[in-house]
């Protein structure tokens, strides 16, 4: 699952596009695992996110009612948290850390900050992942705003044509660019498409395309 | 996928919603290209099914259109929901099980293209001091991949000291993982992406990534790649300074396991 590991985008853009996962292993910390899921979910609506996620209820349709989220919790279940904010982040790390749920706790994010984070915390990283590119034909990829839009979606569902489709309407100023982020949202299933960021990229796009 | 050529209206909502690009508009109906298609369902999940009288939708727009008055449904609706996902059998199902991230694969009965990788590193013990983790994903971003294509990848990288990871779904169609040969039902069938995922010992890092390199060259498709190793005890990454000297350049964002996981008394068992 690289669902994240391949985000491009600007240092600057990436400074606002933090995920922090929870999940668990099968065999190892899964069993009765939905209550600490469940509070995983609750520490972080304390913290400012942009959305809530897991993998037992897809679609951001919810708008900010999350409880579809957190009812729909079971064992297996993963949960994300979307967050533009370093602090934030920061903090719900600390919380996390206090609670002590014994799930296993991820950020996807500048490895860098997320380390500082962590130090500040008194955290030592367990694990980290680095990315190491786009190798191939790389010349059948799109310019590099429609690639940060895309990528935030690791499964790739959020097309090249669908995005070009709503830069237009941004352009031509059919929707607005929170509309369209919420847009290019849906198809993404796990919740990892940071709709906050992807607001900003279309706004940049409308006055460069 | 499949269009109810009987419900479509050709407004040709589905077209930029296509993860392959393709979808298009033939003689007023909306078309699939099937050797294309990786059966992935973005389309089916993301258009609203509007549910409107096909015959009245047609009226509508060419009354619309003779007023020279375009017709113009929302992005995200399919007025008459002419989409349908039909049953898929071997070998397209696995199409569908790599593209489709809301379907578990027959395999593994998990959903999405990998495993957890480092995610549950610290109750999983996968990958230990000394050894690294390597992701190489073919067809990301938006290209796809078929799996003769992969299979040259997989072969490649056999005979390179490497150990694949058995609960990934690419693993699980080797027919022979010594050999990193694929069974041949599936070659020839097309997913959003695939990834080859191994484990291999720090030493040996450099005979991979240049096996990585050498193959994805060649190949028809774009191919993502990514390293992943446990953290020394102050929180270093032992494989940073080997990969920068062999010319790589590592991403700025990534994934970091926070160390926060408990074995509990359900791995004693």
């Amino acid at each position: 699952m690289t669902n994240t590991l391949h985000r491009r985008g600007t240092p600057e853009g990436l400074q606002e596009d933090f995920i922090v996962f929870a999940l668990t292993a099968k065999g190892h910390n899964r069993k009765d695992a939905a209550p600490k899921i469940k509070k995983f979910i609750e520490l972080a609506l304390k913290h400012n996110p942009n959305s809530i996620s897991s993998s037992s209820f897809y679609s951001y349709e919810t708008g900010t009612d999350w409880s579809k989220v957190y009812d729909g919790v079971v064992d297996n279940s993963h949960a994300a948290a979307n967050f533009s904010d370093l602090r934030s982040v920061k903090n719900f790390i600390s919380v996390l850390k206090e609670a002590d749920l014994g799930i296993c706790i991820n950020v996807s994010g500048l490895l860098e900050q997320v380390r500082q984070c962590c130090s500040e915390v008194g955290i030592s990283r367990h694990s980290v992942e680095h990315s190491l590119g786009i190798i191939g034909k790389r010349d059948m990829l799109p310019n590099n705003q429609v690639l940060e839009l895309n990528t935030m979606c690791g499964h790739g569902m959020v097309s090249f044509n669908l995005i070009a489709k709503v830069i237009e309407h941004v352009k031509l100023g059919k929707i607005d660019v929170k509309k369209g982020a919420l847009l290019l949202a849906k198809p993404c299933m796990c919740g990892a498409f940071n709709t906050v960021r992807a607001a900003k990229l279309l706004d940049m796009a409308r006055d460069s395309f | 996928m499949k269009v109810d050529t009987s419900k479509c209206v050709g407004c040709g909502n589905c077209v930029p919603v296509c993860t392959m690009g393709v979808i298009s508009v033939r003689d007023k109906k909306s078309y699939i290209n099937q050797d294309e298609c990786v059966e992935c369902g973005a389309c089916e999940r993301f258009l609203i099914n509007k549910k409107e009288p096909p015959a009245l939708v047609r009226i509508a727009r060419c009354i619309l259109g003779a007023l020279k008055l375009g017709y113009q449904a929302p992005l995200d609706a399919c007025p008459t929901g002419a989409l349908y996902q039909p049953d898929i059998e071997w070998p397209r199902s696995v199409r569908r099980s790599f593209s489709d991230p809301t379907v578990p694969h027959e395999s593994t009965g998990i959903r999405g293209r990998g495993t957890d990788e480092i995610k549950t590193n610290d109750v999983t013990g996968r990958l230990e001091s000394g050894e690294v983790g390597l992701v190489v994903e073919y067809g990301r971003p938006g290209i796809g991949a078929r799996f003769k294509d992969l299979e040259k990848m997989s072969k490649a990288l056999a005979v390179q000291n490497v150990e694949f990871e058995i609960d990934n779904p690419v693993t699980q169609l080797m027919s022979d993982k010594s050999t990193g040969e694929i069974v041949p039902d599936v070659l020839d069938e097309k997913v959003m992406s695939a990834i080859i995922e191994l484990r291999t010992s720090i030493e040996n890092v450099p005979a991979v990534l240049q096996e990585i390199t050498r193959v994805a060259e060649d190949c028809p498709t774009v191919c993502s790649f990514g390293i992943a190793t446990r953290c020394t005890e102050n929180g270093d990454v032992a494989y940073e300074q080997l990969v920068k000297e062999l010319g790589f350049t590592m991403s700025l964002n990534g994934k970091t396991n926070l160390g926060l996981g408990k074995r509990s008394e359900e791995a004693a068992q």
